[in-house]
């Protein structure tokens, strides 16, 4: 996905394209970054904003609390499927590690944030793409209101606070999902208390909080990104489309790569 | 000029902005009196909402000086806003609301954030400049289910929610009929009357200009061409503002 959601001309030949895609991509990745630090810098407002922070909860968890559960149950109850068919010549005592594992360090915290950006987050590029586009913004501005603190720091708190606590809620989906087919599928012959004796046992505190850590820096991408392709939205509702587009892309590759360093962070601190 | 209750004098010099290349704005001089309604008008892309972009200060002029009540307005600008004498304002051509808000919040929103009133004044204040655009009783009415012109008007009586001492309006009656283009019209000029706010209106629309202006400022190629009564304008020379004048009689006598 190339970030053409600011409308910019491309120049000709093959070259002169990478060279404009990547500073592009560094123009974003910079406006990102600065509107990172001035949302951190803001949180403390987020205090005497609370209503407006508690509002932004409310749509993160509507946008993403059901869908997410579906989401989790069916994802715990193909690991099991998946898994006791690998395993079927060894043993299965440890589905409860491979689900529980699997659920707290990586595809809790991966799913949930990419859900957050799919819903949420594309819609935070939308309405302040629109708000961009039909002047909203600049009305904003002319009244000395500060854009950032008005409508992109509760975004940015919502997001940040909310994402673990969605990532615990489908942590214990999945682990339940799980559970249901080890109970109900008749070629897995694990005993259900089985199946979490060998979950509890496995899984540490340390990897559940690993899970939460990652949980507070997707939250923080996925409500960022989308606030910043918002911002540089052009070009009325074509420029609206493609900014969500793009935002929610561009949400999902960096929240791959900051799992990807956290993961290679956290064994190094090992 | 008691900045408190009157409007405040707006003085451009030399003001020029370019856009890749291509001077929109070449140099416009233009000076306001306070409690004046001065209306600018020109052909559509004639660089009409962008000067009104650099004198709210969403845009800075590439030269040029802008001084708004005896202040240079990078100075204002870099203001708190409680620390600025006086107030500006601005109604945006599509009236700017934000769709997530209601009539009253959209309204009171200023006040709110500014936060030296109470609740109750708020609301009093928001009332008040709601029955001033004759837009009593929809203080829970989203911007979606207002007409265009209850739209243009609930973004007046945001701007006047503050008591400006500037206003400055961006197309008010674009894409409206005439009979509420002259509801908009009376409103301008009865803020003028009873508020005595400095009132800048962009248009290429010449009886409204005409109507209520007290001084008419024709933008052509991007430079002041002319700053006129309208009496004056009726006998101008200038090609394009006797274009404006034939083209408004045609229309009027329906001779297209």
């Amino acid at each position: 996905m190339a970030i053409e959601a600011v409308g910019a001309r491309r120049p000709g030949g093959l070259l002169a394209r990478l060279g404009a895609g990547i500073l592009d991509l560094l123009q974003v990745l910079g406006e990102a970054g600065n509107l990172f630090l001035a949302a951190v810098r803001l949180a403390p407002a987020a205090l005497v904003d609370r209503g407006r922070v508690a509002a932004q909860m409310v749509r993160v968890g509507t946008d993403t609390l059901w869908i997410g559960a579906l989401l989790s149950l069916f994802v715990g109850m193909v690991l099991v499927v998946q898994a006791a068919d690998q395993v079927s010549n060894v043993s299965q005592d440890i589905l409860g590690p491979i689900v529980g594992l699997s659920m707290t360090k990586e595809l809790g915290p991966v799913l949930m944030a990419f859900l957050l950006a799919g819903r949420a987050g594309s819609a935070m590029a939308a309405e302040l793409g629109s708000m961009q586009v039909y002047d909203e913004i600049n009305a904003l501005r002319t009244m000395d209101i500060d854009p950032v603190r008005f409508l992109v720091m509760p975004r940015f708190i919502a997001a940040t606070l909310a994402l673990p606590v969605l990532i615990i809620y489908a942590d214990f989906i999945g682990i339940a999902g799980g559970a249901l087919v080890v109970a109900s599928d008749p070629a897995i012959s694990l005993p259900v208390h089985a199946y979490f004796d060998r979950l509890l046992e496995w899984v540490k505190f340390r990897d559940v909080v690993i899970g939460l850590l990652k949980g507070v820096v997707f939250g923080m991408i996925a409500s960022i990104v989308p606030c910043t392709f918002g911002l540089r939205t052009r070009g009325g509702t074509e420029g609206i489309a493609s900014s969500t587009t793009a935002a929610v892309v561009w949400s999902f590759i960096l929240i791959l790569v900051f799992d990807f360093m956290i993961v290679r962070l956290s064994f190094a601190l090992d | 000029m008691a900045a408190d209750r009157h409007g405040v004098a707006l003085e451009l010099q030399g003001v020029r902005r370019v856009y890749d290349g291509h001077a929109v704005l070449r140099g416009v001089d233009l000076d306001v009196e306070p409690g004046r309604l001065v209306a600018i008008l020109g052909q559509s892309g004639t660089g009409k909402s962008v000067l009104l972009r650099q004198i709210i200060g969403l845009e800075k002029p590439d030269a040029g000086r802008i001084v708004v009540g005896g202040i240079e307005l990078p100075r204002y600008l870099a203001l708190a806003p409680e620390e600025k004498p006086f107030v500006m304002a601005m109604v945006f051509q599509s009236a700017a609301l934000l769709a997530s808000l209601t009539v009253a919040e959209n309204v009171s929103l200023r006040l709110r954030e500014r936060g030296h009133h109470s609740r109750a004044e708020i609301d009093a204040i928001t009332r008040r400049v709601l029955e001033q655009v004759d837009l009593a009783g929809t203080e829970r009415k989203t911007p979606s289910e207002l007409s265009g012109g209850m739209r243009k008007r609930v973004a007046i009586a945001r701007a006047l929610a503050v008591d400006p001492q500037i206003i400055l309006y961006d197309e008010p009656t674009a894409d409206l009929d005439p009979i509420l283009t002259e509801e908009i019209g009376r409103l301008i000029v009865r803020i003028r009357d009873t508020r005595g706010a400095t009132q800048i209106i962009v248009t290429h629309n010449l009886p409204l200009a005409r109507g209520i202006a007290d001084r008419i400022a024709v933008l052509d190629a991007g430079r002041i061409a002319e700053y006129v009564t309208p009496e004056e304008l009726v006998r101008s020379r200038h090609p394009l503002t006797r274009e404006f004048m034939r083209a408004a009689m045609l229309v009027e006598q329906g001779e297209l």
